[in-house]
């Protein structure tokens, strides 16, 4: 009896020996369901695509990649969860998430659990402002698109602005710094500032009090479904004002929403959208995604959970290691121009993607998203 | 505000910005009521199961993001490509109503009445369970992106009478649901259904004593009430013209609010208090602050149940008692 527990428990051992030499374990945090689940499903099939041919080329250091999935369901708590979950599984990084409240309520989990972690889409300005050693984002952060939005609504001679947000970490804090940069700028007069509560299908009650204040321009900070509405709202209110909108109105289904009547002339801000992106290295990724799926990546976000995949891939077989803190400071220091897929790729001292990655966009009266020079 | 502010800075210009105001308000009114309709026309639906069953049917907004769903995979077959739009969309909101009603009793079959004997909790949590499971089988079979009804159906023109603007279409959201509001109340007073269901809302063990068949009230309600909630579905398919499968949330939680308000159990309260709703969130909205405007409104909600703990019009919900 005595021996046999013993020879299962030497089996056992055996065979967590075998398996930490096993497969590189990499988490993917993303909102599989909940209203972002078209974001976190694209992030999936972006990272299905990508590690199907980076084990088809041998794996990185001999090792195959394994991706874990959870789903941060859009929201803060199921992320806590999710975040604890992925601890647990000992995975090397976790890339992810969408939503900038909804990685704030993950990064302490991973730190602690020195997790490196590769955000996508979180472009809260406070994020990397924490002094976290295992905390990277391959998206730009507000400030650096409130910069470019602010500069665009100089460049179009705008007088009398209007600012609304969704009271989001991100269309907020998007919002305020777009007002900051303003206000050191004269001949630009902020009429109005409020937000609106995403969900609601109803905007006349915003569009009829945003129209008595007059405004000239308005700049939507929050996301593409409200910005449907809202322009669809508006032109049937028989309101003649341009809008434009931040990096999260960047989705299709925005003209889909509004129709192509009433999104003709909204101009967005945002990182160059997938069939934009010129490297080499994106367009053959562009073609065997769509040779996959049937369609292109739509969202730049999922492009860019791919990115921060690459980059860590890249890393592990430059370091030849799996240890957090020899790749942290491989990412920080070391790493220098990676050919990403969303253009090259480096990190500042915070974690903060370095470069000038916004571009404004205007949509045409095909519908189509068109990048403004 | 602004306008105002901006308007008086010219010199006599007092006239005028009283009637900016008025049609202001004229306008915010209108928007209101729009929306108040919606959400009447779901809290009636949770106001029916709960004065029968004293449940609250927390699926019941999943019904109505499903009539949405259903309503878009009709409009865009092939039945409804040869009708007109009159009869096309009146044809449609029959189907939607149908297939929703049906939808509605099965969730009775499947999630309550197994449920009936037990202690009134176990309900409760089937009716979240159904909640997350009718959510999640529209994602699985929908996709989790927006929908898009066409765009076409409703006319998309607007009446303008005295600088006074109101899209054609957002009277006829207005016009359809109160008169499903009217049918439902007709059909409530005065037919012998209708009776029935008042009287089992009043004492099921007596109404049961004068020989009506509960479980068949039960069933009625069940139908009558998600049928309603579909047609709202569709309602803002068809007007606003974007869907999600999480959108039940959002309209769900407001109706449920209209339906206490109202007094919950009591069918004209919920619509009452479901236009009520819809009419000081969108005045709180244009002049207390956008932000806080349901803050406001719930804020009213809380005033109006410590003033009337059964509601605005529950008073005959003490009575019965």
């Amino acid at each position: 009896m005595k021996k046999s527990v013993f020879l299962l428990l030497s089996i056992c051992f055996a065979a967590s020996a075998v398996l930490a030499a096993g497969p590189v374990k990499i988490g993917l945090m993303g909102p599989i369901t909940g209203s972002w689940a078209s974001e976190g499903q694209e992030m999936k099939q972006v990272l299905d695509v990508l590690v199907e041919e980076l084990n088809a080329g041998g794996g990185v250091n001999g090792l195959k990649v394994q991706v874990m999935t959870e789903d941060d369901g859009g929201d803060p708590r199921t992320a806590a969860l999710a975040a604890q979950r992925l601890a647990t599984m000992d995975v090397t990084a976790v890339i992810g998430t969408y939503g900038s409240a909804i990685t704030e309520a993950t990064q302490n989990i991973y730190n602690e659990t020195k997790i490196i972690q590769i955000v996508n889409g979180s472009t809260a300005i406070r994020l990397t402002e924490k002094g976290l050693k295992y905390f990277f984002r391959t998206c730009p952060r507000d400030d650096e698109q409130a910069k470019v939005a602010a500069g665009a609504i100089g460049k179009l001679g705008v007088k009398k602005l209007a600012i609304l947000h969704d009271n989001s970490t991100y269309a907020k804090g998007l919002a305020d710094e777009t007002r900051g940069v303003l206000a050191n700028e004269k001949g630009v007069e902020i009429v109005f500032f409020d937000s609106l509560t995403p969900k609601e299908q109803d905007y006349t009650t915003i569009l009829t009090k945003m129209k008595a204040a007059n405004p000239d321009f308005v700049f939507f900070t929050g996301y593409y479904g409200e910005a449907g509405l809202l322009l669809k709202q508006k032109r049937e209110m028989g309101w003649d004002v341009s809008f434009m909108g931040g990096d999260a109105t960047n989705n299709p289904d925005l003209v889909k929403a509004a129709g192509t009547d009433a999104a003709t002339g909204f101009y967005f801000t945002s990182a160059p959208l997938p069939k934009d992106l010129p490297s080499k290295e994106a367009v053959e990724f562009v073609a065997s995604f769509a040779k996959k799926y049937g369609n292109p990546p739509g969202s730049i976000y999922s492009v860019l959970a791919g990115d921060g995949f690459r980059v860590l891939t890249y890393a592990i077989a430059q370091t030849k290691t799996t240890d957090p803190d020899k790749l942290a400071s491989y990412l920080y220091t070391e790493l220098k121009d990676f050919p990403a897929l969303s253009g090259k790729i480096s990190f500042n001292e915070k974690g903060d993607r370095i470069g000038e990655v916004y571009k404004v966009y205007k949509i045409n009266s095909e519908g189509e998203f068109i990048l403004q020079p | 505000m602004h306008a105002r502010e901006l308007v008086s800075a010219a010199p006599g210009a007092n006239a005028f910005v009283r009637i900016k105001d008025m049609e202001l308000f004229a306008q915010q009114f209108t928007n209101g009521l729009a929306v108040g309709g919606v959400y009447a026309l779901i809290a009636l639906g949770y106001t029916m199961v709960y004065g029968v069953l004293k449940l609250i049917n927390f699926a019941h907004s999943d019904l109505f993001t499903l009539g949405a769903y259903l309503g878009l995979t009709l409009i865009t077959s092939w039945l409804f490509s040869g009708l007109g739009p009159l009869w096309g969309t009146a044809l449609l909101a029959l189907m939607v109503m149908g297939m929703i009603a049906l939808m509605g009793a099965l969730l009775d079959r499947v999630a309550y009445r197994p449920l009936r004997e037990s202690p009134r909790l176990s309900a409760v949590v089937s009716a979240l369970g159904a909640s997350i499971f009718l959510q999640n089988a529209i994602m699985l079979i929908y996709g989790a992106r927006n929908q898009v009804y066409p765009q076409n159906i409703l006319p998309r023109m607007a009446l303008s009478a005295f600088g006074f603007h109101i899209p054609l279409s957002r009277l006829l959201v207005l016009c359809a649901s109160l008169a499903m509001m009217g049918a439902l109340y007709f059909f409530i007073q005065k037919t012998r259904i209708g009776t029935a269901i008042r009287a089992a809302a009043i004492d099921q063990g007596a109404a049961r004593l004068m020989g009506i068949d509960v479980n068949r009230v039960i069933l009625m309600v069940f139908m009558i009430g998600p049928a309603m909630g579909g047609a709202a579905g569709l309602l803002v398919g068809l007007y606003y013209g974007q869907i999600n499968f999480t959108m039940g949330w959002a309209y769900g939680s407001k109706a449920f609010t209209a339906a206490i308000l109202g007094g919950i159990g009591n069918i004209p309260g919920a619509m009452v208090g479901g236009l009520l709703l819809g009419i000081i969130e969108s005045l709180a909205a244009a002049y207390v602050s956008l932000a806080y405007k349901d803050a406001i409104a719930f804020l009213v909600l809380i005033l109006i149940l410590v003033l009337r703990p059964t509601g605005l019009l529950g008073e005959r919900v003490a009575e019965k008692v």
